[in-house]
């Protein structure tokens, strides 16, 4: 069909750029109903809102191409934000050590993950519900409830900056994610290690078979998610300053959807993160235009829901059709 | 799973192959080491509440602990039958959500409105359960995707119909589900086991644990898919809404938010209870006895002096026990067998 006349035309690639005509539709239907809504600010504010959610979709995106799923997000990520401030206290001779030993935090949990998954055979769906449950337990009990003396500190100069800091009148939170873009990007198009990821995603056994070490891809793409986690705590906790209880909550919904959105496909094997980003972008610009409707937040949340069913049973169709 | 009875009638027949007790145990090895752990986790209960409080737990105990599962026991119930199909509902806490809120705001203290809005609110159960079905049969979607979407449209439900929490229960209704004079409920608890034991037998109980099994074998041996897929979504809605409803009685009062904990809660259960997340093995009974099993921990961490915040990491560190355990088991099982 399409496909026959525009090679380069594949169902991959027309749903990125569904989702980045999503992201530009609602930007204009934002723009009809409030003007100004399409201004430079305001698209500046959505990019790094949406930053956020594309660093933890970049996490999804790896363990979701290899059929898997990360439901430990949500408190891998506060734990970070909460690791950040306690170990550094708000000092910046500290900030380096203190990014180091939370990124290694994430690292380790999303390690264990894949051990449990690849090793042991433990369900992702499982796995990755029981350790957010272990990291949520842990960091309550440690943090006492968010009450500790240094629970109150403020995340380093250093790192604030490094989010609301500008390069070129861009915030560079925005730098730091195009870097990931790329990076990811790069990593899984052009690497063998990408090429590994995709084959693992559209047939394990067959990859096993072929030599291909699935345990150790399966570990290193978990621990990749919890890395991304980790990195989307820190970053939320320089923008906002203080880390909370539950701030990592919304994040395990919006970084799925964002990754359906953006035309991964859930059972693994197909899928870009560009995508995934395009997705993160959708998702907020959304939030924005119901927000600039003054939208109650129950007209939000059922809003979100409808909109995501339309998205599945638009591709659902197409997955039908092919 | 066959109970132990109709196991027994059938061993002889089965004799010549196996020894009869070794083939039962295997059979039915999820739901024994489920309820192993219930025992276990039972006993520890026991020997540290009569450490510290120096007397055995009693009626009051045995009634607040049915009490607090029966939200939980009918959520889970629910939630094996979706996920013995391959499925997985994560709308389970977005519909107690809903039923709740709106048990607080119809609900009168009369026999008729308590009737009347208790029928209301399981057809809406069944509605909603319904929309996942379409969804996921008809639309040929991923139950998780389905599932999250809906649960953001439910929860957004909730919230519509009881912004703040509030409303009440009229005390009759609470004496009814989940009544704190004595451990009434346990009526629930056997009606729960009883009906999987008769829907087990019936055609849809068959049709749903054969799709699980091999979609494409019971397809060909003419079960219909679609319907049993759905049906399963259905009385899923159903048994979470019916959750709700014991959720708001127990509370005395509505709150469109306390269901979003069921979800999660409801999964971990089915897992402790021996329900396998590929589809096809397990019982709701199982998911029962799992959500009893959550029960007695938080019940053993609270009389052990454990600090409450540490509560989820516990539950965590034991559902991956259990999962390791079963499939250890399973896995010797095999070799042997």
């Amino acid at each position: 069909m399409s496909g026959m006349v525009w090679p380069w035309f594949t169902v991959g690639r027309r749903r990125v750029l569904y989702a980045c005509g999503a992201a530009i539709l609602l930007f204009a239907i934002g723009n009809l109903l409030r003007p100004g809504f399409a201004g430079l600010s305001s698209i500046e504010a959505v990019l790094v809102v949406a930053s956020f959610v594309g660093l933890v979709a970049a996490g999804q995106t790896f363990v979701i191409l290899i059929g898997g799923i990360d439901l430990s997000v949500p408190w891998i990520l506060n734990a970070a934000a909460i690791l950040l401030v306690t170990s550094s206290l708000g000092e910046n001779v500290r900030a380096p050590y203190a990014v180091l030993l939370t990124l290694g935090m994430g690292t380790l949990a999303g390690m264990v993950n894949g051990l449990g998954i690849a090793l042991l055979g433990v369900p992702a769906v499982v796995m990755t519900l029981a350790m957010n449950g272990i990291v949520q337990g842990l960091t309550l009990g440690l943090s006492g409830g968010l009450t500790c003396g240094a629970c109150a500190s403020y995340a380093p100069p250093l790192i604030q900056q490094a989010v609301h800091d500008r390069l070129l009148g861009i915030p560079m939170e925005l730098y730091l994610w195009l870097a990931v873009i790329l990076l990811v990007s790069f990593v899984l198009s052009f690497t063998v290690f990408g090429r590994t990821t995709y084959a693992v995603g559209t047939n394990p056994r067959a990859s096993y078979l072929a030599g291909l070490n699935v345990s150790a891809v399966t570990v290193t793409l978990y621990a990749l998610s919890g890395l991304c986690s980790a990195l989307a705590g820190i970053m939320l906790v320089g923008f906002g300053g203080q880390a909370s209880l539950g701030m990592g909550d919304p994040y395990l919904f919006q970084s799925i959807a964002a990754v359906v959105i953006g035309g991964v496909y859930i059972l693994g094997g197909r899928g870009h993160y560009i995508g995934a980003a395009a997705g993160a972008v959708t998702l907020v610009t959304l939030v924005s235009v119901l927000l600039t409707m003054n939208m109650p937040e129950y007209g939000r949340s059922i809003t979100y829901g409808v909109i995501i069913l339309l998205l599945l049973l638009l591709y659902g169709r197409e997955e039908a059709g092919s | 799973m066959p109970s132990e009875a109709l196991a027994g009638s059938l061993a002889p027949a089965v004799k010549a192959r196996r020894r009869p007790l070794a083939h039962l145990l295997m059979q039915n090895a999820p739901v024994l080491l489920s309820l192993l752990m219930l025992a276990v986790s039972l006993f520890l209960y026991v020997a540290i509440f009569l450490a510290t409080q120096h007397h055995l737990p009693g009626g009051f105990e045995i009634t607040t602990t049915v009490n607090n599962t029966m939200p939980l026991a009918a959520a889970a119930a629910g939630q094996s039958l979706v996920v013995l199909t391959r499925g997985i509902d994560l709308s389970v806490g977005g519909i107690i959500d809903m039923s709740n809120a709106i048990a607080a705001v119809t609900l009168q203290d009369s026999a008729g409105s308590m009737i009347l809005a208790t029928m209301m609110i399981l057809l809406i159960g069944a509605a909603a359960g319904l929309v996942n079905g379409l969804l996921v049969a008809v639309g040929r979607l991923q139950p998780i995707l389905v599932t999250l979407a809906t649960l953001s449209i439910y929860q957004g439900i909730a919230i519509r119909i009881l912004p703040q929490p509030g409303g009440s229960i009229p005390q009759s209704y609470t004496a009814i589900l989940a009544n704190t004079n004595g451990p009434w409920s346990l009526v629930y608890v056997v009606l729960l086991c009883a009906l999987w034991w008769a829907f087990r037998r019936s055609g849809l109980g068959v049709a749903i644990l054969a799709i699980g099994n091999d979609p494409v074998a019971a397809s060909s041996n003419g079960i219909n898919v679609l319907r049993a897929r759905i049906m399963a979504y259905v009385l899923a809605g159903i048994l979470a809404a019916a959750g709700g409803l014991f959720l708001a009685a127990s509370a005395t009062g509505g709150d469109a938010t306390t269901g979003d904990s069921f979800t999660l809660r409801s999964i971990v259960a089915i897992v402790l209870g021996g329900v396998s997340l590929f589809g096809g093995r397990g019982s709701a009974i199982g998911g029962v006895i799992g959500a009893f099993i959550i029960t007695m921990i938080v019940n053993l961490l609270f009389f052990a002096h454990v600090n409450q915040l540490y509560e989820s990491f516990f539950e965590g560190v034991f559902l991956l026990i259990a999962v390791v355990a079963a499939s250890g088991i399973g896995y010797l099982a095999r070799r042997r067998a």
